[in-house]
């Protein structure tokens, strides 16, 4: 027993030096220890995962990387699974969701953090803990272009609680989708600005009701304004964004999306403009998963996702550098058709304080629907 | 004490060894073993996770409170609508369809009674869209429905909730319905329609006075089943209640697990399989109660069909447009909008690069049609293997399960086994999922981990569906004539030789209808194996779900349609292997 229980020790200390070996790697030497792994696995929340996939394949020939597209609530719950049953299927997961996978990933050991020694000088402090963030994504108001040739038909959050909005304001069921109510929550936690808007809108102080703050008193009258909740991202897209519509309505939703204009016929536009901010910006994290079985690929894929060192990030960041995605590499430039990050109004949530904040405001919505 | 103690005991012992070797015992402990591993152990998982300190907090948020009634309340009142009219309309619609198809000379017989076999086939998802495909009005924005374009104006209450929800969930269970009363009433014993016959009754009379009384099982079989599937459906009201904010129970369950809430995801879940199991409960009770009619006995040949006369053919006009809503609509705007560019133009511009076009970078980001697709024929050997196996091992325990209860229908085991068996349906797919992962996830004593293999699908996908094949095979063992048996048990045939040479080939029609209803549920089931698939065992539901969910519909609708194609086939190959098996079809 004692005997067995040195083995493991040992085995541990062992293959935690190991490990930390392969963190001070280089992708060059990484690279032959990856190709006798031989393939690498890859949970991912984006279907552009394909695309990485072939520039990977094509780089670094002799590894199958096999993408596996799935929601981050579904990795989530695939994750903590297969590690109650003792098995790891993943290597590497790249997710958004960082208020939960913080608290039930990383917290529980399921995943752990590696950032490319190369590209950790590049990135602050925040974007390489306690995650590393590949990029940044968003949930945010968006119109139809071609419908409102002047702009944005609103100038603040407010507006969507008036009249001429009732039944003309779409997003994802906050409790269908993770990063919608971590829009809401945002929303909560930013009730100083919520309150200041209001007074900017109507020219008084806010009248809180029976709502706890601003930012409830504004999912409040939200709802009461017949919103509409559809099933998916794509549903907001099409109702906003579709060209050709008179007077459509206008919605929360994916920046990037903007993306497929061309190819879907639609005009999403964001309102970047509208007060106090026009939703959130949040990061899309890659990680480890603990044990993983590739080890040496795994840690190739992450870098290889992080991109080049060219402008716009090579091959392996070319299906995210789109208008709409942010890099966290500071020495990536920002896409030429995209507002700016500098200048883009969306608050950037801070996961801890959405986790704390967020089952809360999921009751509020609860009872409004 | 010691002195008294002799006294008795060869009594004791004799009653002893009589409950110990009481008919059917032995049976029934070996198949409530057998669901106890495959549903009460998952289940009890289950349950035993809300009672844990942190979670049982979420007993009282669901029950009482301030979030209760839009928790619970409301959508416990919108499940409860749905699931008993989607019941008796079930009943009505597909019991018509299968009266006209075995009992009378409605024209294009055939015909009809394939048509109705169809709809269970189509995923419901796809029924749903399709009526959005439809109906879809301007509420939302984007897209119009087809009618909307044509400048019919849709009010809400047509295009969104529950009229919708309803309208696509009868569509869709009402074959079921049809399948399961149809296989009753082409057993139906010619011996006593002909008595009554001849005793001078007439039509009228001969359908409340024999037919209905003796397919009541089925009848009452087919109401729970279409009552448990719409209860627990999740597709339906998801798609079309949302944007009215309709919750049912089944959408509020998805909705909480989605936002990590699990606890209340599971309170809501348990309630919802309790509600039900009480509302089946009492339709069971209905049939227990009664006596048995064995009306498959050792002779008999069939009856002559009903003369519907002057009403043959405005009969046959209902029937036709039945189904013509239910099959042949809903399978056009699936390959229309397979073909179609744009969903607001179904019908222009068709092309058939979502099935056989190469990788081109400017259409869905690049996707080459199904065909290129390198994960498709694996993961359409998996599904139907998948199938296979499921509708086998489904048809082995619930043949065993349903022939315990029917021969030895007394006692609490025997009820146990019937609720048990019930108990998957009211579990919305996705929550037995779960439940399995933490069940057979991890390594149990020498046996590994089943998670990710093959193994564990199919017998997931047997517990999932066991109701259809122990209901569907009930109904038809019920209806086998002990007296056969008992013949042979006279003469000293063994269980396993009974049941081969006897109940097996009379109730393989039965069995065979079951069967079928397994392989084309499980090919095309999305819930219950979204979370137990891998990445290296994909099947081909989930596949289609991926392309939905990042709004590639037409290669969703694609592979809908490669879905309902191999259903089609699986019914029609059934059908040359046990010609049989849809009696009902004969002239």
């Amino acid at each position: 027993m004692t005997h067995f229980k040195w083995t493991l020790a040992a085995c541990l200390m062992a293959s935690t030096a190991a490990a930390q070996d392969l963190n001070t790697m280089t992708a060059e030497d990484l690279l032959p220890m990856a190709q006798t792994e031989g393939s690498v696995i890859v949970y991912s929340f984006t279907s552009r995962i394909a695309r990485v996939e072939e520039a990977f394949e094509a780089a670094y020939p002799g590894i199958d990387m096999q993408g596996f597209d799935m929601s981050s609530t579904e990795q989530i719950a695939r994750l903590k699974a297969e590690a109650q049953a003792g098995t790891v299927n993943a290597d590497v997961v790249y997710i958004s969701d960082a208020a939960v996978v913080i608290p039930e990933l990383l917290n529980a050991g399921i995943i752990e953090t590696y950032v490319p020694p190369r590209v950790a000088g590049l990135l602050d402090a925040g974007e390489t803990s306690p995650l590393l963030a590949q990029r940044l994504s968003t949930k945010v108001l968006m119109y139809a272009e071609d419908a409102y040739p002047d702009g944005a038909p609103v100038d603040s959050l407010w507006d969507l609680t008036r009249e001429e909005w009732k039944g003309r304001v779409v997003m994802v069921d906050p409790l269908q989708r993770g990063d919608y109510l971590d829009l809401m929550t945002e929303i909560v936690l930013q009730s100083d600005a919520m309150a200041a808007a209001y007074e900017a809108e109507f020219g008084m102080p806010i009248d809180l009701g029976g709502a706890a703050n601003a930012g409830q008193k504004f999912i409040t009258d939200l709802f009461a304004n017949d919103l509409i909740l559809v099933g998916s991202t794509d549903d907001v897209n099409a109702a906003v964004g579709k060209t050709g519509q008179t007077n459509p309505p206008i919605g929360f939703t994916t920046y990037s999306d903007r993306r497929d204009n061309e190819d879907e016929g639609w005009a999403l536009q964001v309102a970047n403009d509208v007060a106090p901010a026009p939703g959130i910006i949040f990061p899309a994290v890659v990680a480890l998963a603990t044990g993983a079985k590739n080890p040496a690929a795994a840690r190739l894929t992450i870098d290889f996702l992080m991109g080049d060192d060219s402008d716009t990030g090579g091959d392996g960041f070319k299906p995210f550098y789109v208008a709409g995605d942010y890099a966290t590499r500071s020495d990536i430039v920002p896409h030429p058709d995209a507002i700016p990050l500098a200048d883009f109004n969306a608050w950037s949530i801070d996961p801890a304080k959405t986790a704390a904040a967020r089952a809360a405001v999921g009751d509020l919505v609860l009872t409004l629907q | 004490m010691a002195t008294l103690a002799p006294a008795p005991e060869p009594h004791i012992a004799q009653e002893g060894r009589r409950v110990l070797f009481r008919p059917g015992l032995v049976l029934k402990l070996v198949v409530l073993a057998i669901l106890v591993v495959l549903i009460v152990g998952p289940m009890m998982g289950t349950v035993l996770s809300t009672l844990t300190p942190t979670a049982i907090t979420a007993w009282s948020d669901v029950l009482v409170g301030r979030l209760a009634p839009n928790l619970f309340w409301w959508p416990l009142v919108n499940t409860m609508v749905i699931g008993v009219v989607c019941g008796v309309v079930c009943v009505l619609l597909g019991g018509f369809l299968a009266w006209a198809v075995v009992m009378t000379n409605i024209p294009f017989r055939m015909t009809i009674g394939v048509m109705a076999t169809l709809p269970f086939m189509i995923p419901s998802f796809a029924t749903a869209l399709a009526w959005g495909g439809l109906f879809k009005n301007d509420r939302i924005g984007g897209d119009v429905g087809w009618l909307q374009g044509m400048g019919i104006d849709i009010p809400d209450w047509l295009a969104w909730g529950m009229v919708p929800t309803l309208v696509v969930l009868i569509l869709h269970y009402f074959s079921l319905a049809f399948t399961i009363i149809a296989a009753s009433l082409a057993t139906v014993n010619s011996d006593l329609v002909e008595a009554a016959q001849i005793a001078g009754a007439k039509g009228r009379k001969i359908l409340m006075g024999i037919i209905l009384p003796v397919t009541t099982p089925a009848l009452i079989a087919a109401g729970s089943l279409c009552f448990a599937g719409a209860v627990s459906n999740f597709a339906a009201p998801a798609l079309l209640g949302l944007p009215v904010r309709m919750q049912t129970l089944s959408t509020r369950l998805f909705g909480m697990i989605e936002v990590g809430q699990t606890a209340r995801g599971f309170v809501i879940g348990i309630l919802l399989v309790l509600i039900s199991a009480l509302f089946l409960w009492l339709g069971n009770r209905a049939v227990s109660g009664r006596r048995s009619y064995a009306t498959i006995t050792g002779k008999g040949g069939r009856a002559k069909r009903f003369d519907l006369g002057t009403a043959r053919w405005p009969l046959f006009a209902v029937a036709a447009l039945i189904l013509l809503c239910a099959t042949v609509v809903p399978v056009i705007i699936l390959l229309a909008s397979s073909l179609a560019p744009s969903s607001a133009a179904l019908f222009s511009n068709w092309t058939l690069h979502y099935w056989i076009g190469e990788s081109t970078a400017n259409i869905a980001q690049g996707t080459p049609g199904i065909w290129h697709n390198p994960d498709i024929l694996w993961s359409t050997t998996v599904t139907l293997g998948l199938g296979l196996c499921v509708a086998f091992t489904g048809m082995f325990i619930g043949l065993l399960a349903s022939y315990t209860t029917a021969r030895y229908r007394s006692g609490w085991l025997s009820a146990s086994i019937v609720q048990i068996s019930f108990l998957p349906l009211l579990i919305p797919g996705i929550a037995f999922g779960a439940a399995y992962i933490a069940f057979f996830g991890a390594p149990i004593g020498p046996l590994p981990a089943l998670y990710g293999t093959f193994a564990i699908l199919v017998i997931a996908g047997t517990g999932y569906l066991l109701p259809f094949s122990v209901q569907t095979g009930r109904a038809v063992i019920q209806q086998v004539s002990g007296e056969l048996e008992e013949s042979a048990r006279l003469t000293g045939a063994s269980f396993a030789r009974r049941m081969w040479a006897i109940t097996v080939p009379l109730a393989i029609r039965g069995l065979a209808a079951g069967g079928i209803l397994i392989f084309v549920k499980i090919i095309r089931d999305l819930s219950l194996v979204v979370l137990l698939f891998t990445p290296t065992m994909p099947v081909m539901s989930v596949l289609a779900y991926r392309y939905a969910s990042e709004g590639f519909t037409q290669f969703a609708h694609a592979i809908t349609v490669l879905i309902l194609v191999l259903s089609i086939i699986a019914t029609l190959i059934s059908n040359r292997l046990q010609t049989k098996s849809q009696p009902w079809l004969k002239a």
